[in-house]
């Protein structure tokens, strides 16, 4: 056996991972407590929408374990999988789920948070574009599916611990370090800095559309009109 | 002492009437206005203290709003039966409220004392102190909308 050091996670993937799991956990403590911190849970979702687009571009124009069609899971390769047969090297077909799964709930749930309002002083950068009764709708959508974050989680943590402890690899260091030591497989390629500057601007975009700034302004109260002393 | 029963029966005629002369979708109705007046109020003070400029007055005349809202006594309004019903719109009263008296009592009581410091910081006037507290007063309405009213 010869196990050889490949380059496996660019440093795009590991930033996008981390700064996604940092930013994950500051959405759901500042949505929790609400108050003086739910402006905060406003600006972390625009950011999080930035960061889940960002790994769309790069799922696409990333280097070689980046892109989706890599660790797509087809279901012959999850058979290959579930056999014991499948020797690839990157995402499996199992957390390649945990990872469309949670890029998925992710968006659904930055995306509904738009539109959301809390009845209190916060309404999302896009309520304006929707009705209330669809805007109360997409916060009751949003409160079910904070529910199914922590689930998915718990158990994408649960998977860390179960292939560290018991099918002894691990999964952490390289996510940290972008580099694994493997049998098969070839370092990463691709995912240059054109790639990398292309996915900017197109997520620096999607959170222009998403923060509302774009709306045009509430029309300024007539002038001239007093507000009358009582 | 015939003269006294028919004054009691008449005590309980005109007790009972006063009572029922509130209508399940009145009291929603009420309840309704009362918490839209309030989100008003709430939108009135936010806008103060993210603006570029802070209106004394207008802080003072929105907190005074809710806290007088808020120490009205509403409670009486959640009438037996009035967990289903239509005032302004559908009622988004959980049943819970009828059920979970003890929790209910804390989270309203929770929201009068942070309605009544609203009303304090207002009067002293400073923007920022003023902002710190209207996130505690958001944070008790959340207390009871998060156990107690329907999403949609």
């Amino acid at each position: 056996m010869n196990r050889k050091r490949i380059r496996l996670w660019d440093l795009p993937t590991r930033l996008f991972h981390w700064l996604l799991a940092l930013c994950v956990a500051a959405a759901l403590i500042s949505g929790q407590v609400a108050g003086n911190l739910i402006e905060w849970h406003g600006k972390i979702g625009l950011f999080i929408i930035g960061l889940i687009v960002f790994r769309l571009v790069w799922g696409v124009f990333g280097s070689t374990y980046a892109r989706f069609a890599q660790f797509f899971p087809t279901p012959a390769k999850v058979k290959a999988y579930l056999r014991g047969e499948w020797r690839g090297v990157g995402h499996n077909p199992l957390g390649a789920f945990s990872v469309f799964g949670l890029l998925g709930l992710l968006a659904l749930q930055s995306a509904s948070g738009l539109f959301g309002n809390d009845d209190i002083t916060f309404y999302g950068p896009l309520f304006d574009l929707v009705s209330k009764d669809l805007s109360n709708k997409l916060t009751s959508l949003h409160h079910l599916a904070s529910n199914l974050i922590y689930l998915l989680i718990a158990l994408h943590l649960a998977a860390i611990a179960f292939y560290g402890h018991v099918k002894k690899e691990k999964l952490i260091k390289p996510m940290i370090s972008g580099w694994k030591e493997t049998e098969h497989g070839e370092s990463a390629k691709g995912g240059g800095l054109v790639a990398f500057i292309l996915a900017l601007v197109i997520a620096g975009a999607a959170v222009y559309a998403a923060s509302g700034a774009w709306l045009p302004p509430p029309p300024p109260p007539p002038a001239a009109v007093e507000t009358p002393s009582w | 002492m015939k003269s006294k029963l028919i004054l009691a029966l008449l005590a309980i005629t005109l007790a009972g009437s006063a009572a029922a002369q509130v209508k399940p979708e009145d009291a929603i109705k009420w309840r309704q206005s009362g918490y839209g007046f309030m989100a008003w109020n709430m939108a009135r003070i936010k806008m103060n203290v993210e603006g570029t400029t802070y209106n004394k007055e207008e802080v003072i005349k929105a907190a005074t709003a809710i806290q007088a809202i808020a120490n009205s006594g509403m409670g009486a309004l959640y009438l037996p039966g009035t967990d289903k019903g239509t005032g302004w719109e559908k009622t988004r009263a959980k049943p819970e409220i009828w059920t979970e008296k003890e929790k209910l009592g804390k989270a309203a009581m929770a929201f009068n004392k942070e309605a009544n410091e609203m009303a304090k910081v207002a009067a002293a006037g400073d923007a920022a102190a003023t902002k710190v507290q209207l996130g505690k007063l958001g944070g008790t309405c959340k207390g009871c909308h998060d156990d107690f009213k329907i999403k949609d």
